[in-house]
């Protein structure tokens, strides 16, 4: 299609043939994320390499100070009269040995194994005592606690390194290193990001990195009811989890959950984005439509859904939708008689679909607010123009304001159609996964991959199988961001607002 | 900065660290004092242990609580018994004047206290409360420890809660009650004591008077009375330890069980409702229900809904094809449990020991209305005097236990309670329920 | 002409005021049903009819005196517990979230993209993935049960949450920074004296939402609390009121509660509002 004819479309049909465009994009799309990857460790392993150079070389051109360094840290700082700098080096190194003989070691020997100590009962007279053997959960987790410290702290050596080299060449040229005054000075101007960032990063690195490497590393192993520790231990068992997942041929029931799962919470993002959106949009629009009276009036009376907890208003939905709920109360009055529809356990068509309503009924709001706003901000001589060229109302709204709210909207939709996917609370609150079925395992048919994760974390204590899940729903959600992404800057500029 | 940053956060590691060793360390160290003569299942002799008072020969306690130190303990008991749960602690301490003791009673629903167990063990109370169909699980993930009184608490209690509790020729737990399932709740102004034996006059008489009829069967724990009725009863577990064994079934007759109900609920449909438990005392309490199938956790609130009217019986019968079947029930018991990373393990054993003794079971019949599992207490007025009681122990005859129930059990026989109630549900065809039992037993005994 | 088209208009604006109200009333009429039947007298959890028959200031009453059932629940201790987790967890988010956010819409470093890439890989991981391992670690750290623990919860993630904004930043003109730097401002002062007064939307907006996370939270906070009451948050503990051991005797508590925690929100969030949105569209736009 030419350009001058796809001009020529109507929006929708221009929505359609960019959705066609979108999914015929999806194998190129793919295929450049792994040669992303690919390029990523290329790139690695040749930095690896140079860095494997450079510390030879240093280490030949170095002065004994320099040379020193290589054991203790700090010794070039230090000689070169910058004192701070060569304590904290040292510091590191000491609190790092400290660290790993006390504590680290203990548990990074065990690694490989998770443990071998099992825990057994011994009797004292009649009362019955536990002897603890190892602790696999402790042992991976503060492995992967040791593993980190160990890589921040090569890290460290190494920059202690080139730190000690930079000083003996200042050295060689006659400078002085900066005081420490200045130095503070800088990280309020020049290194002001490293100030700004590694609190956020340190953080962040506590409470999200980590615990994340460790789920991911729990999905290798077959930590469950019967593999829990104190009391048992548990071990690697390389991809069964994965298998069990995947394993559609042989119909197992974890594999057909799964799968089932996986359409049902593509499906509800879809459709929940989606009514989301178009529904959102027609609200907002008759809301800033020229003439209506009480915008904000309008406006405050659906975001009040916003404000109120979601767990309030979603649980009182729980229960206004039971058989003897308002909402069949209010249909009996109108119908003579209580209807007794059951809304949440009957079929899964019907619960399915309340789930839906629902859904609507807590994501329009947030749609007509930020529609709202952009409303507003389309800019007035766009109207002037089309108007001056003789342009209806029917036409400037197809031409100028959907358009336009579509370009705008569009990164929101793909965080949204994410969080849809992630969307716990609505299922979780309003079904409890429910109705229940004899096909699942430990899962109903309204339930999605992640109230299903839940499900097998809290109740199920089946850590590495819903590990497993939560790897393979991230892929589902950096695919489908990483291929909108990627293709939205073609949206972009094939239809950019001048 | 970046260098600071690196070396506090090595600091505060190392330190939360260390922190995070000395619990385990300490305790695997205390631990090694054993001596390793072991002599499980054997358990002490009656003048060591007096099951009437709960007292135990303070030898027992060994270096535990020794030279002053305090032993603290943590017990996890359910909403309603938490005050009286304090009162008996009192009374605990008394039998023990030497030592003493800092022991805490916290709330904790019985039906989450093997899961909040399993979470985090060393957290957990030393001495919990828990239902029966937990102890698998419980023992599976080698949390709980085992009863150390064995032979005195089983001969002092019902013969049922006894091989309830064991596993592999061990009693792991203290029983505490022998009533935890459902019975026929119902408003005497509306169903009279006669018509509560039939499960049709019963709804017949509720329709009269406009109102409902409440049995919770999107849960597996209600709705497998369907199938129990219809003859598909449970018989422990197979040899692997988690597939669910059934009892030997006449296919035909249990499609027409299950057929015989569904006409009834078409028939009665908008009088026999589907809805949580809750809804029948709450419903009693806003005049829209008649009667409904509840449980003993239920009965205070539900007497106090329905004062003078408050009527209690087994489970009724259901006619099917000219005869009269009773309904057959889930029922379980309750029990106490000693969690085994309890760093008092001792004592634990004993406040078990005397929560789940005579005097506190008959404290707890008393006041709480509790089934008592000593075989003393049963004999007692309080219990022979209950309504409740009575209907509860008359459906206790007429029940499966609610034991070696395997995970997969709950979620098909919810859907089995589902489908029978659905609008769709056709009780006139034979092959399509024929189909749906055979999926429910089928999915049921397949471990996924 | 004129006329009908005027008519038209008219007819066109009527039918949109009569849909906007049909739908503003199916909107709102779960809250009037939940503001009504918090002052209810009668019934325990359901009753056959829309409008309370006997009202009564009973639910409030009990729900802050704690009577009428078991002490364990202490709703005006949980009020406390979560303004105060509130409090704390707000300062900290919204200043790591303008930190974060300013660091990369302004600064020009080595790893920026790296930084900001990783931090959007971070929040697709499932957030449940992880709980356990936080639990852990926070056990490890002897806070377990302590609202200390809450309030690193809700706040160690929020840096990654920069993209609203930092799309804000983005449409601050780079010209004032060129400005100041030529009068000798450090990047310290430009983020403190020239940035931040311009962003009130975006500050506002961050505090909104970091403020009410901690209300809305039932699930980490259940698990960090565990069985330790005094330290619940009302989110947990409302919905421990909905649970099977208590609901029949406390649902129209529940309801009480629900109204106390969602009024001052919603106010708040009113009050707010234009804040909110000028944050939203702005940020989002861009971001």
């Amino acid at each position: 299609m030419t350009y001058v004819e796809y001009k020529m479309l109507n929006p929708f049909q221009k929505f359609a043939y960019k959705l066609k465009k979108f999914i015929l994009a999806i194998p190129h799309a793919l295929a450049t994320f792994f040669k992303a990857i690919g390029r990523f460790f290329a790139k690695l392993f040749l930095g690896i390499g140079r860095g494997f150079k450079n510390y030879g070389v240093t280490f030949v051109k170095g002065d004994w100070a320099t040379k020193l360094s290589y054991i203790i840290f700090g010794v070039g700082d230090f000689s070169k009269g910058k004192y701070y700098k060569g304590i904290i080096y040292l510091l590191v190194e000491v609190f790092y040995i400290l660290y790993m003989i006390f504590f680290g070691w203990t548990y990074l020997s065990k690694f490989g194994t998770l443990g071998t100590v099992e825990t057994h009962r011994e009797y004292v007279g009649i009362i019955p005592k536990t002897v603890y053997g190892d602790n696999s959960m402790l042992i991976l987790l503060y492995s992967v606690l040791s593993i980190v410290i160990t890589v921040i702290v090569f890290a460290i050596y190494i920059y202690n390194i080139k730190d000690a080299y930079k000083h003996q060449q200042m050295k060689a040229e006659g400078k002085k290193p900066t005081s420490f005054i200045a130095d503070v000075k800088d990280f309020l101007d020049g290194k002001y990001h490293i100030t700004l960032l590694s609190l956020p990063t340190l953080l962040i690195g506590i409470f999200n990195i980590l615990p994340l490497i460790f789920m991911i590393l729990i999905a290798f192993t077959n930590y469950d009811k019967s593999h829990l520790p104190p009391g048992t231990l548990f071990t690697w068992i390389g991809l069964d989890n994965f298998s069990d997942l995947l394993n559609v041929v042989d119909g197992a029931r974890k594999a057909t959950t799964f799968m089932e799962l996986t359409k049902w919470t593509l499906l509800w993002a879809v459709v929940a984005t989606f009514s989301n959106y178009i529904l959102g949009m027609i609200f907002a629009l008759m809301i800033n439509k020229k003439g209506i009276k009480f915008k904000a009036f309008w406006r405050t009376l659906f975001v009040i859904t916003i404000a109120v907890p979601q767990f309030v208003s979603l649980l009182l939905m729980n229960q206004m939708l039971q058989q003897n709920g308002a909402i069949n109360v209010l249909l009996g009055m109108f119908l003579g008689e209580n209807p007794n529809i059951q809304f949440l356990n009957s079929t899964t068509l019907m619960a399915r679909m309340t789930v839906i309503i629902v859904n609507c009924w807590v994501g329009i709001p947030y749609t007509i607010l930020s529609m709202s706003g952009i409303l507003m901000n389309i800019p007035e001589d766009l109207y002037e123009s089309a108007r001056i060229d003789g342009a209806g109302p029917v036409k400037t709204f197809t031409k100028i304001t959907l358009p336009y709210m579509i370009f705008v909207t569009t990164p929101q939709l793909i965080t949204q159609f994410v969080g849809n996917i992630n969307n716990f609370n609505v299922i979780y609150l309003l079904t409890g996964g429910g109705p229940k079925t004899e096909e699942f395992y430990q899962a109903g048919r309204t339930d999605i991959l992640v109230t299903w994760l839940f499900n097998l974390t809290m109740n199920q204590q089946d850590y590495g199988l819903a590990a497993a899940i939560g790897i393979l729903v991230f892929i589902v959600c950096a695919t489908i961001s990483l291929i909108v992404y990627n293709n939205s800057k073609s949206m972009k500029d094939e239809e950019a607002f001048s | 900065m970046k260098k600071i940053l690196a070396i506090l956060l090595a600091g505060v590691m190392t330190a939360t660290a260390f922190a995070g060793c000395t619990g385990g360390s300490g305790e695997e160290s205390s631990n090694n004092s054993s001596n390793g003569s072991s002599n499980s299942g054997s358990g002490a002799s009656a003048t060591q242990a007096d099951v009437a008072t709960g007292k135990v020969d303070e030898s027992l306690f060994g270096d535990e609580g020794a030279d002053g130190s305090t032993i603290t303990l943590k017990v996890w008991a359910p909403d309603a018994t938490v005050n009286l749960a304090k009162e008996q602690i009192e009374a605990f301490k008394k039998l023990y004047p030497d030592k003493k003791f800092d022991i805490s009673v916290v709330a904790q629903g019985e039906g989450d206290a093997a899961t909040a167990l399993m979470n985090d063990a060393t957290t957990a109370a030393d001495v919990f409360s828990f239902p029966s169909d937990q102890l698998n699980l419980l023992v599976d993930a080698g949390v709980i420890s085992p009863c150390a009184f064995a032979d005195v608490v089983s001969s002092a209690n019902q013969e049922e809660t006894v091989t309830a509790g064991t596993i592999n020729d061990e009693l792991y737990a203290y029983p505490e009650t022998n009533d935890n399932g459902y019975y026929l709740v119902y408003d005497k102004s509306v169903v009279s004591d006669e018509q509560a034996g039939k499960l049709e006059d019963i709804l017949a008489a509720c329709k009269e008077a406009g109102k409902q009829f409440v049995m919770d069967c999107g849960d597996g724990f209600y709705s497998c009375t369907f199938a129990f009725t219809a003859g598909v009863q449970v018989d422990g577990l197979e040899e692997d330890g988690i597939t669910q064994k059934f009892v030997d079934y006449d296919e035909d007759a249990a499609v027409k069980t299950l057929q015989a109900f569904g006409k009834l609920i078409k028939k009665y449909k908008g009088t026999f409702v589907s809805l949580n438990v809750k809804n029948v005392a709450s419903g009693f309490a806003s005049d829209t229900c008649g009667a409904g199938i509840d449980g003993s956790w239920d009965t205070s609130v539900n007497e106090e809904a329905l004062g003078d009217n408050f009527g209690a019986a087994k489970l009724p019968t259901i006619n099917v094809d000219g005869e009269d079947k009773q309904l057959i029930s889930m029922f379980g018991y309750k029990y106490l449990g000693v969690n085994g990373s309890s760093k008092f393990p001792a004592s634990a054993q004993i406040l078990a020991f005397y929560l789940g003794s005579q005097v506190c079971q008959q404290q707890r019949a008393e006041e709480l209305g509790w089934g008592p599992s000593n075989l003393e207490v049963q004999k007692d007025k309080v219990v022979t005097d209950s309504v409740v009681l009575q209907a509860i122990a008359e459906q206790a005859s007429n029940s499966c236990a609610q034991v070696n129930i395997a995970k997969t059990f709950w979620d098909p026989m919810a859907n089995l309670g589902n489908q029978l109630i659905a609008d769709e549900f056709n009780p006139d065809d034979t092959d399509a329920i024929k189909q749906l039992l055979k999926a429910t037993i089928e999915n049921i005994r397949d471990e996924g | 002409m004129i006329k009908s088209y005027k008519f038209r208009r008219h007819l066109a604006n009527g039918l949109i005021y009569l849909f906007l109200t049909v739908m503003g009333i199916i909107w709102i009429s779960p809250f009037v049903y939940l503001v009504m039947h918090s002052f209810r007298g009668e019934g325990l959890i359901a009753v056959p009819y829309l409008i309370p028959k006997e009202w009564t200031l009973q639910n409030y009453i009990d729900l802050f005196t704690g009577a009428g059932g078991n002490a364990a629940l202490s709703f005006p201790r949980w009020f406390m517990n979560t303004f105060i987790v509130a409090c704390f967890s707000c300062i900290i988010s919204t200043v790591s979230v303008l930190m974060v956010s300013y660091a990369f819409s302004r600064l020009r470093f080595k790893a920026r993209k790296k930084f900001m890439n990783i931090g959007m890989i971070l929040g697709m991981f499932p957030g449940f993935m992880t709980m356990i391992a936080i639990y852990y670690l926070l056990k490890a750290m002897g806070l377990t049960q302590t609202l200390v623990a809450l309030v690193i919860c809700y706040s160690c993630g929020a840096g990654l949450g920069f993209q609203i904004s930092k799309g804000f930043f983005d449409t601050i003109p780079r010209a004032l920074d060129e400005a100041a730097t030529i009068d000798g401002a450090t990047k310290n002062q430009i983020f403190w004296k020239i940035i931040l007064p311009m962003s009130k939307p975006i500050v506002v907006y961050t505090v909104l939402t970091s403020f009410i996370g901690p209300w809305t939270d039932f699930i980490l906070a259940k698990i960090i609390m565990g069985d330790k009451r005094e330290n619940y948050t009302v989110a947990i503990g409302l919905q421990l009121m909905t649970t099977n051991d208590f609901m029949n005797r406390y649902y129209k508590q529940f309801l009480a509660g629900s109204v106390v925690v969602a009024v001052p929100i919603t106010v708040l969030f009113l009050l707010m509002q234009r804040y909110y949105v000028e944050g939203v569209t702005a940020g989002g736009v861009k971001g």
